[in-house]
């Protein structure tokens, strides 16, 4: 199954997540940061979940 | 101190700048040598420091992502002087958040992400084309060639960022003229203190403005829904000029040039628009206009990628070198607007990563169709041997670019 974990603290809101996987992620309109729609996506987002990982600029998402 | 530190490093090198001759879409020749090599180098700085140059993508990126090297500015220093670069830090206003490391970064950012969202960019899509096909009617007016710099790649993001700023119309042109000076290779230390002083002046009496009647604006919102000081929005104000001005339009007038001396990619472009937001991406991967820096210092000792690194040490990241990596890119030097989804990084990377990329990337795109598309014969005006560079300035791009119908 696919998990995935965000670290708060580093997110600096680029929005990289939510291009990569609408799906999973979303931007909060207050500071930018990632709205987690999905914690644990059907397996069909698995690949867009680690592209969103792999151009996280702080390396805030984790998919386990 | 200065002799024993490059004594130590007889193979330290300065940083290049000479563009490989008649390439002027190449990053100097000696940073991919430099990167066969390895892909941190040690680097000589004006002044005799010996840092570090990073060259390669995934070292770049894991510089950029580890704030042991900080951006405070103490001890910063540019690898080539560049106009400004002999200013003193000393005396910069408040708010100045690239200068900042987490958590005091942190918190500037999240103020001001929510005006760069995904979301409020794409509702600036139909003013930014309204704004766009205004200069290109203007431009069309023309009869002979004019310079695409000055006709549309500067007023562009110059007009854009006015308006999120809350900029009068009236007071546009003066400040665009102090802007220029700013961002002129020809500028003297003297004349840019001169201009940022008027600027300041007419940034504060901005954000007083703001103050008694806020608009729908970022500083009219900034005002309402913060507590930042006057000061503090002012250096937040520097920083998006700064970042949002010159970077934009050498990327739209730089950008066009290498459509033009691509033809087969224009036409290829031409002959299908739905290719224009992966052209996008290729642009700012291949030109990459940020050629000096990010640049920050190491805040303590330690160990990275098998190197030593001593606290103080000034590393520069080249991004037109990081953005070339083989191992990073297929045929690095080829550009082609059909490579697909490349995890570039013109924006930089890490907590600073550029924060307006959204709009950038969408005013590139609405640029670069509505130029071509208004222009189907455009061209150039001059010999390529005749349009010059912008080598010693921290955003490389054309001089001016002349061109035809």
């Amino acid at each position: 199954m696919t998990r995935i974990e965000i670290e708060m603290d580093l997110c600096c809101g680029a929005g990289a997540c939510v291009l990569a996987a609408p799906a999973v992620f979303d931007q909060n309109d207050d500071d930018g940061t990632v709205i987690l729609l999905d914690a644990t996506p059907p397996a069909d987002q698995r690949e867009a979940a680690q592209e969103a990982a792999a151009r996280c600029p702080t390396s805030a998402i984790r998919v386990v | 101190m200065v002799h024993s530190q490059a004594a130590e490093n007889p193979s330290a090198q300065p940083f290049p700048t000479a563009r490989p001759a008649g390439c002027p879409f190449d990053p100097p020749a000696p940073f991919a040598r430099a990167r066969a090599e390895c892909p941190i180098t040690p680097l000589r700085y004006p002044d005799g420091h010996i840092g570090q140059l990073v060259t390669g993508l995934e070292t770049a990126r894991s510089v950029l992502a580890d704030t042991r090297f900080s951006s405070l500015p103490a001890g910063k220093r540019s690898p080539v002087k560049v106009p400004g670069s002999e200013l003193s830090t000393d005396a910069l206003p408040a708010g100045m958040f690239v200068n900042m490391d987490p958590p005091e970064h942190t918190r500037y950012r999240r103020l001001l992400s929510k005006h760069f969202t995904i979301r409020r960019v794409r509702e600036l899509r139909p003013r930014i084309q309204e704004l766009t096909d205004r200069l290109l009617d203007e431009m069309a007016s023309a009869s002979g060639p004019v310079d695409l710099v000055q006709a549309f790649a500067k007023p562009l993001p110059t007009l854009v960022t006015s308006e999120l700023l809350g900029l009068p119309e009236a007071d546009r042109a003066e400040f665009g003229r102090h802007v220029d000076v700013l961002f002129s290779l020809s500028t003297t230390g003297e004349e840019m203190q001169q201009s940022m002083a008027i600027l300041g002046g007419m940034l504060h009496a901005l954000i007083a403005a703001a103050r008694k009647d806020a608009g729908p604006d970022i500083l009219g919102r900034l005002t309402v829904e913060t507590d930042l000081t006057d000061e503090e929005l002012l250096g937040i104000t520097i920083v998006l000029l700064i970042a949002g001005l010159e970077t934009t339009t050498n990327m739209l007038a730089l950008g066009t040039y290498a459509l033009l001396r691509h033809s087969e990619q224009l036409a290829a472009l031409r002959a299908d628009w739905s290719l224009m937001d992966d052209a996008v991406e290729e642009l700012l991967r291949y030109l990459s206009v940020v050629q000096i820096g990010p640049i920050r210092v190491a805040a303590e000792d330690f160990e990275f990628e098998g190197r030593s690194i001593r606290a103080g040490q000034v590393v520069t990241v080249s991004l037109p070198a990081a953005n070339r990596d083989p191992l990073g890119f297929e045929d690095p030097d080829t550009f082609d607007i059909r490579r697909g989804p490349s995890r570039h990084m013109a924006f930089g990377n890490g907590p600073h990563q550029c924060m307006g990329h959204h709009l950038a990337r969408l005013e590139l795109a609405i640029g670069y169709e509505s130029l071509l598309r208004r222009f189907p014969r455009l061209e150039l005006a001059v010999p390529p041997q005749e349009i010059g560079t912008r080598e010693m300035m921290v955003t490389y791009g054309v001089l001016e670019l002349p061109v035809r119908w």
